[in-house]
């Protein structure tokens, strides 16, 4: 009888979480959400509730507030007021791969472009090997921007950098000029682009364009409706925090923290400082990890775990 | 399953039934159609009750959300079973109302009202239930300012059935400040015998562009009370900075280049084909000569 | 003052070439043009599948098409600056080859910039390019580079062809179509050799010799910075804008020699190109071997001995992966020239000719070095397991269209032979030494 009070006490925990979490959403969002109900777009006929800030409930056409996909001109412009960061904590990274596949999921990307990469890194022969997920930096001096001939691609007032598939050429410029090997390129018309039904707009990167360039976008259609990166919302162990670094917070969905606290309390640094782009990634050091680093072998598809066999690592260790 | 074990499980969800706190319930019905599972939320804000039921269909390939499943809403207290009105569920599942409580609500002799999510069923979907009860509360929130320091100042009651108020005593609140995705924590306050408390503002926090920020106060997962929340706005934001430049600055990534890049490239450009044009006009006059001097 | 003598003697020697075209000759064409066609077909393969059919991967992103574009604009840029060095300098033995050098700077600057093209993946929306050009981008540079360059080597060769051509229009033996001739006194705009219209025409080409080097330097340059100006390991090279313009010069005298060997044996001009020139193309190209030699060396040294990790990650693949194109290119490329030209009794056509064409392929792998290895070792490493996006190999629709694009021009320099002579004979035929038997004489004054 304990143990079922206890179990529905837990249950009843559960519940009432949701409750707050549903709510912190609507709360948080609100604001956002009102800004973000497109009433030029046509209407559908269905309804759905809402919540605004305020707490009002108000019914909104359910075409009209799903995922925003802006003009081209639109996407030029930043989300007003706001400077969007990435912490990235790898003392939690499993190489659970599901930034990679979900990321390549909300984009309609086949499985040979990875937006997300997640590298296995030794920093020198003696340090330990770490799992080390890699988005776009989306760079304060980015290089790729500086060296596109034709403004395919672009920083914008909150610090996404974006491309617009519609101006580029495909040069490829700007993939040398990453030292970060952010960037890919479609090489042929790949199937998966066609999934994608919705109007192009840089802010989703989708549809795909053959011959042309795209990257991590920091997914700003999804930021304009209160959510989460694909990859913040779908690492199982809550590595990703992402927000805006004027407002001081970042968060993995469950859990948020002042960024400025974050970085001081573990020691957050930025990968490879000393090239001088200035990233908008963090990096929290992987000290005290809650994993062995072999666990990310587990459970890995052949043609992943081939990836590390030339590593350091992977060589003493016959992968 | 064996039948001990089938008659196990049934037996238990009866002693659910029975039970003063009942929680979320399914009945299972493993013969025909599929049994939708409803898990219910609850969040008292600023004297708002906001219900939320999700209900899902959970099979082995994962959790499925039944869209547009119609929920009944209601509370019931000692006396008196109060129909709440009804939602649909959107895409995610969630049927939410909102219940502005002017009115007052059934409670039983304890102060608690319990609250039902009734899915009457629908074609292949068998009707189910969700419960949740709580007690009502309300939490304010106020500020202060002593010496330089900034506080926040939190008051917790209780309205029960007589409509008596009275203080929440020795219960744990947190303070929240509402960030982009997330609330961010501030502050954690332990109420003391007359429901009141306070937490020090830290400062340093970005608020809307004339500086207003808003403070949450929450009484979260309370067994008594559920999730209570409370929330006031004050001017001690910094105000947000909302550039937008007239013109972007001159550097290698912005749409507009360095002047020294413009006149150097104008410069050599204008050097360059002076000496073509140059060139070609001798051409031009090679030919005027040989016009001018018929052979 | 022009010997007319001399001169008719001249246009008879070239007016074959002009009027018919050998059976040997028409054999070549077709060749060349199956090439092409070859090419052609590459290039469709391309354009329909995508660039995956060839080699180039998310990190290899410039393969063998960035490495001819780097190859033919380097023979372009050395063209101009032999020819332009060779016009100031007014010296003897360069007449019976400048016009080669001319042809050459103008001909692999049309094809070059082909294979940019080919590279890019977008060929629709290439007026981008000049629509939405950026200022801070060296692509646009070079694009503003290479067009300023087309008009200069254009009007350049225009100025020294425009003599030649009035002669042409005005040798009565010449059996050409009549619609030949209207094309030859159309653009000899009327040039009768008055002393005013040869004054006017000095002074243009001097002046077009001046622009032409100096922009050949800048424009190649300007190419070498889009390499040094980003952050990759192995380009970001203080050295490389002058590093490329002394290769590039390098490369054009070995084609030079080539063309000259080529024509001589063709259109038998065993008279006026003789081992003198050879041996002072020669000369030109072993100073160009030692400096290139000397760059190269400097750039590996400091490279090598600073042992930055991403340097170090470079100079390995080049000396394992790389190990016998980094030998042939920057060792073999610098000492066979040197010793042919070095000894006496090495110093012949053939052995000078053959050193020729063992400094073009060695300085077309330099490129490849260049390009290639710096791509396969990025900051970030490689984590791929399939084989073509770790190491980059070229398929056969870029080896295809390499050859095309070779084909073509040889292709347009048998054309343009057969336009104008391929010696300028208006200057051979002036000068002090201009008697039939005095070009001759020449020979003992060098070396």
């Amino acid at each position: 009888m304990e143990d079922k009070n206890d179990n529905k006490k837990s249950s009843r925990r559960q519940f009432l979480k949701k409750g707050l979490i549903a709510g912190a959403g609507v709360v948080a969002g609100g604001s956002l959400l009102s800004a973000y109900v497109d009433k030029s777009k046509p209407t559908s006929g269905e309804k759905v509730k809402v919540l605004t800030t305020e707490g009002d409930l108000v019914e909104v056409d359910k075409s009209q507030i799903h995922s925003p996909r802006v003009s081209i001109e639109e996407s030029h412009k930043g989300i007003p007021g706001r400077k969007f960061v990435m912490v990235i904590d790898l003392a939690k990274c499993k190489n659970a791969r599901k930034c990679v596949e979900s990321c390549q999921k909300g984009h309609h990307l086949p499985s040979s472009q990875e937006f997300m990469k997640v590298y296995f890194l030794q920093d020198s022969e003696k340090s330990a090997p770490y799992w080390f997920p890699k988005p776009c930096f989306h760079c304060d001096n980015p290089l790729c921007v500086s060296v596109c001939p034709v403004g395919a691609t672009y920083k914008r007032s909150d610090g996404i950098v974006l491309i617009d598939n519609e101006r580029c050429i495909g040069c490829k410029f700007c993939m040398t000029g990453c030292p970060y090997s952010t960037r890919v390129f479609a090489w042929k018309n790949y199937p998966e682009y066609a999934g994608d039904k919705e109007p192009y707009s840089p802010e989703a990167s989708s549809p795909g364009k053959e011959g042309t360039v795209s990257k991590c976008d920091f997914c700003p259609d999804l930021v304009r409706i209160g959510k989460l990166p694909y990859c913040a919302q779908n690492c199982p162990m809550g590595v990703i925090y992402f927000g805006d670094i004027d407002e001081d917070t970042v968060t993995n969905g469950s859990e948020t923290f002042r960024f400025s606290d974050l970085i001081r309390d573990r020691s957050g640094y930025r990968y490879l400082e000393v090239l001088g782009t200035r990233p908008s990634v963090y990096y929290l050091p992987p000290v005290e990890r809650q994993f062995p680093v072999e666990r990310g072998f587990n459970d890995l598809e052949e043609s992943v775990k081939n990836r590390f066999k030339n590593t350091p690592y992977g060589k003493t260790h016959k992968l | 399953m064996r039948t001990q074990d089938k008659f196990r499980i049934i037996f238990s969800f009866l002693l659910c039934l029975c039970n003063l706190v009942p929680s979320a319930q399914n009945k299972k019905d493993s013969v025909t159609g599929i049994t939708p599972a409803i898990t219910f939320s609850y969040l008292n804000s600023n004297d708002t009750i906001i219900l939320t039921a999700n209900i899902f269909d959970k099979k082995e390939t994962g959790v499925f959300a039944i869209k547009n499943a119609v929920i009944e809403f209601s509370a019931s207290g000692d006396n008196e079973t109060r129909n709440l009105g009804q939602a649909k569920a959107d895409e995610e599942g969630n049927a939410i109302i909102k219940l502005p409580v002017a009115s007052g609500l059934p409670q039983d002799k304890d102060g608690k009202t319990t609250y039902f999510a009734k899915f009457s069923g629908k074609g292949k979907y068998q009707p189910a239930m969700g419960t949740f009860s709580a007690k009502f509360a309300r939490i304010t929130v106020n500020f202060s300012k002593e010496d330089s320091l900034s506080f926040i100042l939190v008051t917790a009651t209780q309205i029960d059935h007589k409509g008596v108020v009275n203080p929440i005593q020795k219960e744990k609140v947190v303070v929240y400040v509402p960030r982009l995705f997330n609330l961010l924590k501030i502050g954690e306050i332990d109420l003391d015998m007359a429901g009141t408390g306070k937490v020090e503002y830290p400062g340093r926090l970005v608020g809307d562009s004339l500086g207003n920020i808003m403070v949450i106060a929450r009484i979260e997962e309370n067994d008594t009370y559920g999730n209570v929340q409370g929330q006031s706005s004050i001017s001690w934001g910094i105000p947000k900075q909302y550039y937008l430049a007239e013109k972007p600055t001159r550097e290698l990534w912005t749409p507009i280049a360095p002047i020294w890049m413009i006149v150097t490239l104008i410069i050599m450009l204008t050097g360059v084909w002076a000496h073509y044009i140059y060139a070609v006009i001798q051409l031009v006059k090679i030919k005027q000569i040989s016009k001018r001097k018929p052979e | 003052m022009e010997n007319k003598d001399t001169k008719e003697k001249l246009l008879r020697e070239f007016a074959p070439q002009l009027e018919k075209t050998s059976s040997v000759t028409l054999v070549w064409i077709l060749f060349l043009l199956g090439v092409i066609g070859w090419g052609v077909y590459a290039f469709v393969a391309q354009v329909t599948k995508g660039h995956i059919v060839t080699g180039m991967r998310d990190n290899v992103v410039w393969g063998i098409y960035i490495v001819n574009f780097i190859f033919f604009m380097g023979m372009s840029y050395s063209g101009a600056i032999i020819s332009g060095t060779l016009q100031l300098f007014r010296t003897e033995w360069r007449k019976p080859i400048i016009r080669m050098a001319e042809y050459l700077a103008i001909i692999s600057l049309l094809i070059g910039p082909g294979y940019i093209l080919l590279c890019i993946g977008r060929l629709d929306r290439l007026y981008y390019l000049a629509l939405f050009g950026r200022i801070q981008s060296p692509i646009t540079w070079d694009v503003i580079a290479i067009s300023t360059d087309i008009f200069g080597c254009l009007i350049f060769l225009y100025l020294s062809i425009l003599r030649d051509i009035a002669s042409l229009r005005d040798f009565s033996e010449l059996k050409i179509p009549a619609w030949r001739k209207k094309v030859y006194s159309v653009l000899a705009l009327g040039y009768t050799g008055t002393p005013e219209q040869e004054k006017r025409l000095r002074r243009a080409t001097d002046i077009m010799a001046t622009m032409v080097i100096a922009i050949a330097i800048i424009v190649y340059s300007v190419l070498a910075w889009i390499f040094s100006v980003t952050l990759q390991p192995g380009w970001h090279s203080t050295i490389f804008g002058p590093y490329f313009v002394i290769a590039a010069v390098y490369s054009g005298t070995g084609v030079l020699i080539i063309a000259m060997w080529v024509f001589r044996k063709v259109y038998r001009l065993d008279q006026y190109i003789t081992r003198k020139h050879f041996v002072a193309m020669g000369v030109l190209m072993v100073v160009l071997a030692a400096l290139f030699g000397y760059f190269t060396f400097s750039d590996y040294l400091t490279k090598w001995y600073g042992s930055e990790k991403n340097d170090e990650s470079l100079i390995r693949i080049l000396f394992t992966e790389y190990y016998w194109p980094f030998i042939f290119s920057n060792y073999i490329g610098v000492l066979i020239p040197l010793l042919v030209v070095g000894i006496p009794k090495l110093r012949t056509i053939t052995n000078i000719t053959l050193s020729a064409l063992v400094v073009i392929v060695a300085l077309w792998f330099n490129r490849y070095l260049i390009v290639i290895p710096t791509l396969e070792s990025p900051y970030l490493p490689i984590q791929d397991s399939r084989p073509e996006w770790t190491n980059y190999s070229g398929t056969w629709v870029e080896f295809a269209l390499m050859a095309a694009g070779v084909a073509l021009f040889c292709l347009l320099f048998t054309l343009a032979s057969k336009f104008v002579p391929v010696m300028n004979v208006s200057e051979m035929s002036e000068g002090p030494k201009a008697e039939p038997s005095e070009l001759f004489k020449a020979e003992e004054s060098l070396l």
